[in-house]
């Protein structure tokens, strides 16, 4: 795309794209602290994590402040409109990516206040999924790559699959181990968080693609393969 | 029978356009400065012409009212119509289409004369008013729907060229209202105004759009995306994208208009 004429625009927007793509990095890299910590049992790390979430806050004020600036100095329209809105959206959405991650980080603590529990080992793949969609939804938005956008939009049915086996892995753990319950819940929730993660991939996802193309991704609605709301499962 | 109930009344009728250019082209002398447009008009719309300096928006603005008549150098080609006939047909009275398709201009004009007679000269030689009552009662509406009635009501014999410069393209409208035109095009018609000015022209433009065709030429997007419901994008010449000004100004199709409309021309 050609430069606009004057310089500070581009510079202003250059700006306000850094500050997205340092958050999503960010958010990874706590995701990925906070399941260490919880594989690990170590307090120390969890804490650690959950200080950690103030950056992404304070980014997430950045790039409001940037966006505000932006729409009162440029009147943005068409691509560079559709490029501020959704930087706006994101930082939104990464910022609860890393909420989700604190709150793993939060129930790695308590946890770690009763007996240890073994960590069941499907949240270890449903962290390495949602991982990987937060990274390859930041690597479609700084290459603008629409096509990879949707891949990850796509990708979130085998995050869901993945949950819905761990909700039931956990629930069998529960009534197998009754004096477990009150740790396997905070499991139950960690899976919960992992799914909500990808479902804001996908979410961004939306965004990298509707600031591309001006095609917004949510008119075809995602299939929704997660089914632990609506389930109930009886004893056998 | 039949005949009555397909036939459209065009003063009423939104579906099919109240001007509509097809295949339009302008040369002045060898410079072929308006190339092959063809776009239609609506009753209950504001169209936007926008476009740099010299792209022919001006241009095709002035064949619409056959203004381009008056320069000797010009040539104009191609099909306008109004309400389905050709304005360009010789058997048309130009000053006649002037009335039903009235302008306003960049620089406020009023005549050197009273606010009364600037409205009231149209409909004089017109002959749309037979006695001094009508013709009060349409300097009265006229300045009404101009939002000029309250500000000037209490001096109609003062000069129209006392006014403020908004107050004045403010008259102007009032004026081209005056002679019950169906459609009125303004050629940058707050340029010359401060903003407070501007917002009180655009806010009567959003008042009239329902009883006109209203087309505007703007060098302001925040103003084409403001005030019109259509955008069309011109540049050297080629109409490069016309549709709902919504979506030109969220998602242009074309790669001229974005570079446009988000300042990135070169």
């Amino acid at each position: 795309m050609n430069d606009h004429i004057v310089k500070a625009y581009d510079n202003e927007l250059k700006d306000l794209r850094s500050i997205v793509s340092r958050m999503g990095g960010l958010a990874e890299e706590q995701l990925v602290a906070a399941m260490k910590a919880l594989k690990e049992i170590d307090a120390d790390a969890a804490w650690h994590v959950r200080a950690s979430d103030r950056a992404l806050d304070q980014l997430e004020l950045e790039a409001e402040r940037t966006a505000i600036g932006v729409f009162a100095r440029r009147a943005p329209v068409a691509d560079d409109l559709r490029e501020v809105v959704s930087s706006l959206k994101m930082t939104g959405i990464i910022e609860r990516i890393g909420d989700y991650a604190k709150n793993i980080a939060k129930r790695t603590l308590a946890v770690n206040e009763a007996a240890p529990v073994v960590m069941p080992q499907l949240l270890e793949q449903m962290a390495d999924e949602a991982r990987r969609m937060i990274q390859d939804v930041m690597d479609s938005y700084v290459h603008r790559d629409a096509e990879a956008a949707m891949e990850v939009w796509e990708r979130d049915e085998a995050l869901d699959n993945l949950h819905n086996a761990a909700y039931r892995q956990i629930l069998a753990r529960m009534m197998e181990n009754p004096s477990q319950i009150g740790a396997l819940t905070h499991f139950l929730m960690i899976a919960k968080n992992l799914e909500r993660i990808g479902d804001q991939a996908t979410n961004i996802a939306e965004q990298v693609y509707y600031t591309i193309t001006g095609i917004m991704l949510e008119d075809a609605r995602r299939p929704k393969k997660d089914f632990t709301s609506t389930e109930l499962v009886e004893e056998q | 029978m039949l005949d009555m109930a397909t036939k459209v009344d065009p003063m009423t009728d939104s579906r099919t356009p109240k001007m509509a250019a097809k295949d339009v082209n302008v040369f002045y002398g060898d410079n072929h400065a308006v190339k092959g447009i063809s776009l239609d008009l609506y009753r209950d719309e504001v169209t936007s012409l926008i476009g740099p300096s010299g792209c022919g928006k001006s241009t095709f603005l002035r064949c619409l009212n056959r203004m381009n008549d008056t320069v000797a150098t010009c040539r104009v080609e191609g099909n306008i119509t109004l309400d389905g006939d050709d304005i360009y047909d010789p058997k048309i009275d130009v000053v006649q289409l002037r009335a039903r398709v009235g302008m306003v201009f960049q620089k406020p004009n009023p005549f050197p004369k009273s606010i009364y007679d600037n409205i009231a000269y149209g409909p004089r030689i017109h002959g749309l008013a037979r006695e001094r009552t009508d013709l009060d009662e349409i300097v009265a509406v006229s300045l009404e729907k101009a939002g000029l009635w309250n500000e000037v009501k209490d001096r109609l014999d003062s000069p129209g060229t006392a006014l403020s410069g908004g107050q004045q393209q403010r008259l102007c409208i009032a004026r081209a209202i005056a002679v019950n035109p169906e459609v009125i095009l303004m050629d940058e018609p707050c340029s010359a105004l401060d903003p407070i000015a501007t917002a009180k022209v655009e806010a009567l433009i959003d008042e009239l759009k329902g009883r006109y065709a209203i087309i505007i030429v703007t060098h302001s997007m925040q103003q084409a995306a403001r005030i019109s419901q259509k955008t069309a994008f011109f540049h050297m010449g080629d109409l490069v994208e016309h549709g709902d000004t919504t979506q030109i100004f969220t998602s242009p199709k074309q790669e001229r208009t974005r570079d446009y409309i988000t300042g990135r021309f070169g």
